[in-house]
């Protein structure tokens, strides 16, 4: 019992298909609760749509489902018909290549969520937008102007302000598609530093192609190549001595 | 180890050079540990010259080898063997450096040695050298060949050489007692002595980090069965 506790998310004999395409074969793995876990491999190896499965993000695409074994967030089945997609997805976050704030100010990106699910009060929304700008680390830039458009903001900013947005809806987990890919070493590294904050209270998935983002921020990796899982282990022992030769290969640059 | 090449030739062509170095330094410091015993062993001065001379070629592969090291780290980040393998080659080289060392002592032992008349027990030098020789070659070896098990094996076999230095250097502190006026050469050949026996600890430092290349396992103090593991 104590053991699943710990388990956030649990994969089992997951096979997903775009159509007839298989796109993920066979994948069990559990990811642990308060940890930042990492996914990398090629282009194509499966490890986006992976983390999309975890919050039915694919639903949205015509022909492409799950087609064998299931996914637990928490104990229960996401794809059992009492799960509300809407609902998974507000328990199951989600941050982006590329920002994408909402075309309005920087306190109504982040009330947005909160206000969908029926939050009124003015003080209740403030109070929510403040802790969960300074979760992101933005509150102190962007306090004083609120009401400014978001896309006054910087990249780096506008990055951090889709996770403060994410976090105003109290997700557990928080799946990251390649958070820094689009912005400069600097604000690479204040997101770097605010995953490492946000793990005390969420869970992190982040699927990278920055081998060494993924060796700084992560404590457990799992490497995939075409649609497999070839090998999940912690981090530290996959960067410095990985099991298996494919996993070899693909970190120290012989293929990919 | 991998064997296939990487992406980036460039990051090929720094790891054989990284590796190159290494050996070549290798090769020179089991060379001058050779000489300066054949300098004392044959009262060669010129040779103990040469040897204290060439100890500053060491010195230098020792930089070059850091240095390599430093801009493979700098420029490729190197991941699982890769960067085993720049961590092992400065470790290893420091070690190498350090052996050099004692054969610049030797042969400056060696050089004063000379000066007197020769002494008979001088030979027991020679199965020392002999076992701290093959402890050095094995170590490089199992460097260059990726042998986990040959590095892992050295740490036993340098126990004789404590055994031998023990023993060597009793005797030669007896023949201080007992001889009269030999007492500074007797001296100079049990630092000789020393020094043979670091060279055993060395090697044998290297042949962890041969392990440590191959199987990413640290042996430093750790006990006998998890050494047989390897």
């Amino acid at each position: 019992m104590g053991e699943e506790k710990n388990i956030a998310i649990d994969v089992r004999s997951v096979d997903f298909c775009y159509g007839k395409s298989r796109a993920i074969k066979d994948v069990t793995m559990e990811i642990a609760r308060n940890q930042v876990t990492a996914f990398i491999g090629p282009s194509g190896c499966g490890k986006s749509t992976l983390l999309r499965c975890f919050n039915r993000m694919n639903d949205f695409i015509p022909g492409a489902k799950v087609t064998k074994g299931t996914i637990k967030m928490d104990g229960m089945e996401i794809h059992d018909p009492q799960v509300d997609g809407v609902e998974l997805r507000r328990r199951v976050g989600m941050v982006f290549q590329k920002s994408n704030p909402f075309p309005r100010t920087i306190f109504e990106n982040v009330a947005y969520g909160p206000r969908i699910l029926g939050e009124k009060n003015k003080a209740t929304l403030a109070a929510i937008v403040e802790k969960a700008l300074r979760g992101a680390a933005l509150w102190e830039e962007v306090k004083d102007r609120l009401n400014d458009s978001a896309y006054s903001l910087s990249g780096g900013q506008q990055q951090r302000l889709c996770i403060a947005r994410t976090c105003a809806v109290d997700p557990s987990v928080i799946l990251m598609d390649e958070p820094c890919s689009a912005l400069d070493p600097i604000a690479t590294a204040r997101v770097e530093e605010l995953i490492h904050d946000l793990k005390k209270d969420y869970t992190i998935v982040i699927v990278t192609h920055n081998m060494q983002q993924a060796a700084r921020v992560s404590d457990r990796t799992a490497f995939f190549y075409i649609g497999e899982l070839i090998e999940y282990d912690s981090t530290a022992k996959m960067f410095s001595n990985p099991s298996v030769k494919q996993t070899e290969g693909y970190i120290t640059g012989r293929f990919g | 180890m991998h064997s296939s090449p990487h992406i980036l030739k460039d990051f090929d062509n720094s790891i054989s050079a990284l590796k190159r170095e290494v050996l070549t330094m290798a090769a020179n410091t089991r060379h001058n540990l050779e000489r300066a015993i054949r300098a004392l062993l044959e009262r060669d001065s010129e040779l103990a010259n040469s040897v204290i001379a060439d100890d500053d070629e060491v010195d230098e592969a020792e930089r070059v080898i850091d240095q390599l090291g430093m801009e493979i780290l700098l420029k490729y980040h190197p991941m699982a063997t890769d960067l085993r393998l720049v961590v092992s080659s400065m470790k290893i080289s420091m070690n190498l450096e350090r052996i050099s060392d004692h054969a610049t002592n030797i042969a400056k032992r060696a050089k004063k040695i000379m000066s007197s008349q020769e002494l008979n027990d001088i030979t027991l030098i020679e199965p020392l050298y002999t076992l701290a020789d093959q402890l050095l070659r094995d170590s490089i070896s199992s460097f260059s060949d990726g042998n986990g098990a040959l590095g892992a094996s050295l740490h036993a076999r340098d126990k004789e050489l404590d055994r031998m230095h023990k023993d060597t250097t009793a005797h030669y502190a007896s023949r201080i007692e007992e001889t009269t006026g030999r007492c500074q050469e007797y001296l100079h050949l049990i630092f000789i002595v020393r020094s043979l026996e670091r060279v055993g600890d060395l090697s044998s430092n290297i042949g962890e980090d041969a392990v440590y290349l191959e199987h990413a396992k640290d042996l430093r103090h750790t006990s006998k069965s998890e050494r047989s593991e390897i």
